[in-house]
Formats: structure tokens, C-alpha cells, sequence
């Protein structure tokens, strides 16, 4: 009997933090924060719409509208990856001055790749080639593995986003095509308590668990108040 | 026979006194929701990065411990005992093959040492759960940041216990006790803020975090980024450790001195 009821005991109480789990993971994604970006895109280039450290917690939403089919890309760096990147970014070209900042280290990597005999470069060089879309093939070649999403080509598309680790997220909309072209982007920043992905799977577990062990000592419970 | 029967004996009947269901599973449930609702909202907010982040997501994720440690000891330690010694429960204890010091091993264990454990496994589960990463990047400061934050609630636990076998009254100790952990953690912690604000001396928070060393942990992470008593006290990294150890002597001398009143000094 006595083992029934810590069994039964310990199997409530593992039920209880499958329940908090499952609660917690119930609200939809809220949106503290908005903001958008309009402006017209030269032929055969891209640009960075939005960028900064992301958690599982944290995501956001893109919404983009555009006069002619552009692309989508969303990159991903470790921050582990990214300070790396940085250091080599200041090592390389030590001239940039405030285009040392978390902003460019990306399309900077990606020139140090398409350009790797680029000498000591001055600021104006730099702006020259690095919002090239050849440049921005060259680098997603040269790192696939960074690419998180990537529309096919179109002029409208909505896309949600929440990263599985912490990761240093880059948004990009290149324009293929050798037309100038309109492009407006919305970007709306998702908050979750708990990601889904996460919680699910073990609520389910200690639900599953809890249940096996809390049945017996329920039933034999309400046995032996039934026989008093 | 030896004394493991008796003690299991005295530890099964405190657990079944200290934890009627569902009371147990509605503390468990709800320290279970605010450790993963309050570490989602820490890393939510995010101000920081590294040590201090992960500091905030811990020290975030241990308020539930006044759910699940704090509300549990004055129920169990401050009623629970006091009640046992007013309606003579105790003495019947006393007359068991075993001695004082292990029934109150007993007790305390089931009063203390279940909702700490519970506690600990609960928050340390969900934080590996929601923030694997963060969490094995900085053991050290996890470590750091659960021993700062228990060391008040294990003084505040013996303080309890203190009061409960000198007054030998559930009720009372159990109002009296609630009186002196707000007078210690709430009252008092407002009037040593004020006093570095007001004076702009470091000596009341110095104090004051011998009590609380969670203080000195707090404004050696985020001095510089919280509020306005990173101005007047900074403490270095070996300055919190020497807090953390005084903080952890001042308890165990509590207990120390329960212990001893307990097997030597409780008339009945």
C-alpha cells in the first residue's frame, strides 16, 4: 500500500508539471512590436530589411509586397559563428569604421568571399560591390548551411518565424530581376512563453507517466473510502 | 532493530501530515507554471547576454520558491511543529527507539527537504527544457544563482523552526513567523534600499546581503544595468562568494542551534 501511494503520489505530481507544460505552451505567439521598411530596389541587388539575436522565445513574422518577383532570405549564424565572423571582418578590413557594427558583418563575410583579394578596401569600395546579388550567391554558397528560408521567386508572401536555438538572424529581399522595383516589407516581432516544439513532446511524456503511475493509487483510494 | 525502520517510520508519518492531497500537487502545479511562464518572460525580455543573462533567467525562474519552499515551511514547519509540540504529538515521537536529533531529522526532511527537492528538480527541468543552450554555457553562474537564492529561504526555514520549538504554538508561531520573514525579506529590504539611496553608502546593503546574499550576487551581475545601487555598491566576484559562505554560516548556525535546543533544551 505504502508503495502504491508514493507511486500514486509521484505520479500526480509529475501529471501537475505535464499540465503546467501543456498550459504554457497554449497561448498563441503575441506581437509586441511593429515595423516597416519601403523603399525601391536597384536591378541585381539585395539588402538586409531586418536583422538581431533571436531565441526560441523570440521570432518574428515578414510580410512582403513588391512590384516585380524579388527573393527571400532568411540567414542564421550561431552567435558562437557570428563573433567569429566579426573578428575576421575587423582583422580584414580594419578601415571601415562604423561598418564594423553587427549590421554588415554578414555582407561583409559574404565580400570577403566573392572578393578574397580585396586589400585594405576604404568604406566607398566596399558600398560599391557588397549589395551586388553576386555577391550574396557567391556567399550562400560559400555557407549554405546559414540559410534558414528562402522564398521562391514572387511579389507577395507572408512567412513566420521562430528559431530553434539562439541564432543571429538576417533578413534579406534581393532583387533577381533587371528591373528596378518597389519593394515594401513588414516586419511584426513574435514573443512565445514556451516554443511548441520544445514543451510538446516531453508534456506528453509526463502526462503519459503521471497517469500510469497516479491511476492504481486513485482507484484503490476510492476503493477504501468507499468501503468506510 | 535498527534505527532506519523507526526513522522511516517518523519521515512516513510527517510526510502524510505535511502533504494531504491535493495540496502537494497544487503548489508542484502552480511552481511548475510560474518557473516556465517567468523564465519565458526573462528570456523574452533579453536586455543582456552572457552571464548575466543567464543569471536573470535563473533568478527569474526561482521566485515560484515562495510557492513551493516558502508557503510549504510555514505550513509545515512553523504550524506543523509547532501544532505537534502543542497537542503532544512530539512527545509521542519521543518515545520511539530513535533519537531527538534523527526525529527531527525526520520532520524537517519531509517539511524541508521534499519541496527543495521538488523545487530544484522542477526548476532546473524546465530551465534545461526551455534554455538547454544558455543553461550548459554558464553552470557556474546557475550554481551560483540557485545557492544565493536559497541561502534566505533556508535561514528563514530555520528562524521557523526556532520559533516553533520556543513557542511551542502552531498558530502562533506560524503568525508570528509570518511576521518576522516580512519584516526580514520585505520590510527590511526596502528600508536598507532606501537608506544606500538616501546616504549614498554601501554599508546598509552590506549588511543586509550576509541575510540575503542573492543581493551581492544580483548587483555583482546586474549592477551596472539595474537600478540605482550599482552606483553606490559594486562587489567583486570574491566578495560574493565570502557573502555566499557567511550567508551559508549563518544558517547552519540556526540549525545548529535548533538542533541543540531540540535534543537538550525542549521541555514538554
Amino acid at each position: 500500500m505504502r508503495w502504491i501511494t508514493l507511486l500514486g503520489r509521484t505520479g500526480t505530481v509529475i501529471l501537475m508539471v505535464g499540465l503546467a507544460l501543456v498550459l504554457v505552451s497554449l497561448p498563441p505567439p503575441a506581437s509586441p512590436s511593429q515595423s516597416s521598411h519601403a523603399g525601391s530596389m536597384w536591378p541585381e541587388e539585395y539588402r538586409i530589411h531586418h536583422s538581431g539575436v533571436y531565441r526560441p522565445q523570440t521570432g518574428f513574422q515578414i510580410s512582403v509586397e513588391s512590384t516585380d518577383n524579388i527573393r527571400v532570405y532568411l540567414l542564421g549564424v550561431s552567435p558562437l559563428e557570428f563573433d567569429n565572423w566579426k573578428t575576421q571582418i575587423r582583422e580584414a578590413y580594419p578601415d571601415l569604421g562604423h561598418m564594423l557594427d553587427d549590421f554588415f558583418v554578414v555582407p561583409l563575410i559574404f565580400v570577403r568571399e566573392a572578393y578574397p583579394d580585396l586589400d585594405d578596401p576604404q568604406i566607398e569600395d566596399i558600398l560599391d560591390i557588397m549589395w551586388n546579388i553576386a555577391v550574396l550567391e557567391k556567399g550562400l554558397q560559400t555557407h549554405p548551411e546559414i540559410v534558414l528560408w528562402e522564398s521562391p521567386p514572387s511579389s507577395t508572401l507572408s512567412h513566420e518565424f521562430l528559431p530553434a536555438d539562439v541564432l543571429y538572424i538576417t533578413f534579406i529581399v534581393a532583387n533577381p530581376s533587371p528591373d528596378r522595383v518597389e519593394v515594401e516589407t513588414k516586419t511584426k516581432d513574435l514573443t512565445v512563453l514556451a516554443p511548441k516544439e520544445r514543451v510538446v513532446l516531453p508534456a506528453v511524456l509526463l502526462i503519459s507517466i503521471g497517469i500510469a503511475l497516479a491511476i492504481p493509487w486513485l482507484i484503490l483510494r476510492k476503493v477504501k473510502r468507499s468501503t468506510l | 532493530m535498527g534505527k532506519g525502520r523507526p526513522f522511516l517510520e517518523v519521515f512516513t508519518c510527517a510526510l502524510n501530515e505535511d502533504y494531504r492531497f491535493p495540496i502537494l500537487e497544487i503548489l508542484v502545479f502552480l511552481c511548475a507554471l510560474c518557473t516556465f511562464v517567468l523564465g519565458g518572460l526573462a528570456a523574452v525580455s533579453g536586455f543582456t547576454t552572457g552571464e548575466a543573462f543567464t543569471h536573470n533567467i535563473v533568478s527569474s525562474s526561482t521566485l515560484p520558491l515562495i510557492i513551493l519552499v516558502v508557503i510549504p515551511i510555514l505550513k509545515n514547519i512553523a504550524y506543523g511543529l509547532g501544532s505537534d509540540i502543542e497537542k503532544g504529538i512530539t512527545q509521542t515521537l519521543f518515545s520511539y527507539p530513535l533519537k531527538r536529533g534523527y526525529i527531527l531529522t525526520a520532520k524537517l526532511l519531509s517539511a524541508l527537504g521534499i519541496p527543495l527537492l521538488l523545487f530544484l528538480g522542477i526548476s532546473i527541468f524546465g530551465l534545461f527544457l526551455l534554455f538547454p543552450d544558455i543553461i550548459l554555457a554558464n553552470p557556474d553562474t546557475v550554481f551560483l544563482t540557485y545557492a544565493a537564492q536559497l541561502s534566505p529561504v533556508l535561514l528563514a526555514a530555520g528562524l521557523l523552526l526556532l520559533l516553533a520549538l520556543r513557542l511551542k504554538r502552531g498558530v502562533l508561531a506560524l503568525i508570528t513567523g509570518l511576521g518576522l520573514c516580512i519584516v526580514l525579506f520585505v520590510i527590511f529590504d526596502a528600508i536598507v534600499n532606501s537608506l544606500a539611496y538616501t546616504t549614498g553608502s554601501d554599508w546598509s546593503l552590506k549588511i543586509y546581503a550576509v541575510i540575503t546574499p542573492n543581493l551581492a550576487l544580483q548587483e555583482y551581475y546586474l549592477g551596472t544595468i539595474l537600478g540605482f545601487t550599482h552606483k553606490i555598491w559594486v562587489p567583486s566576484f570574491s566578495e560574493v562568494l565570502l557573502y555566499l559562505l557567511a550567508g551559508y554560516l549563518l544558517v547552519a548556525l540556526v540549525f545548529t542551534i535548533g538542533y541543540v535546543y531540540f535534543k537538550r533544551g525542549l521541555r514538554i
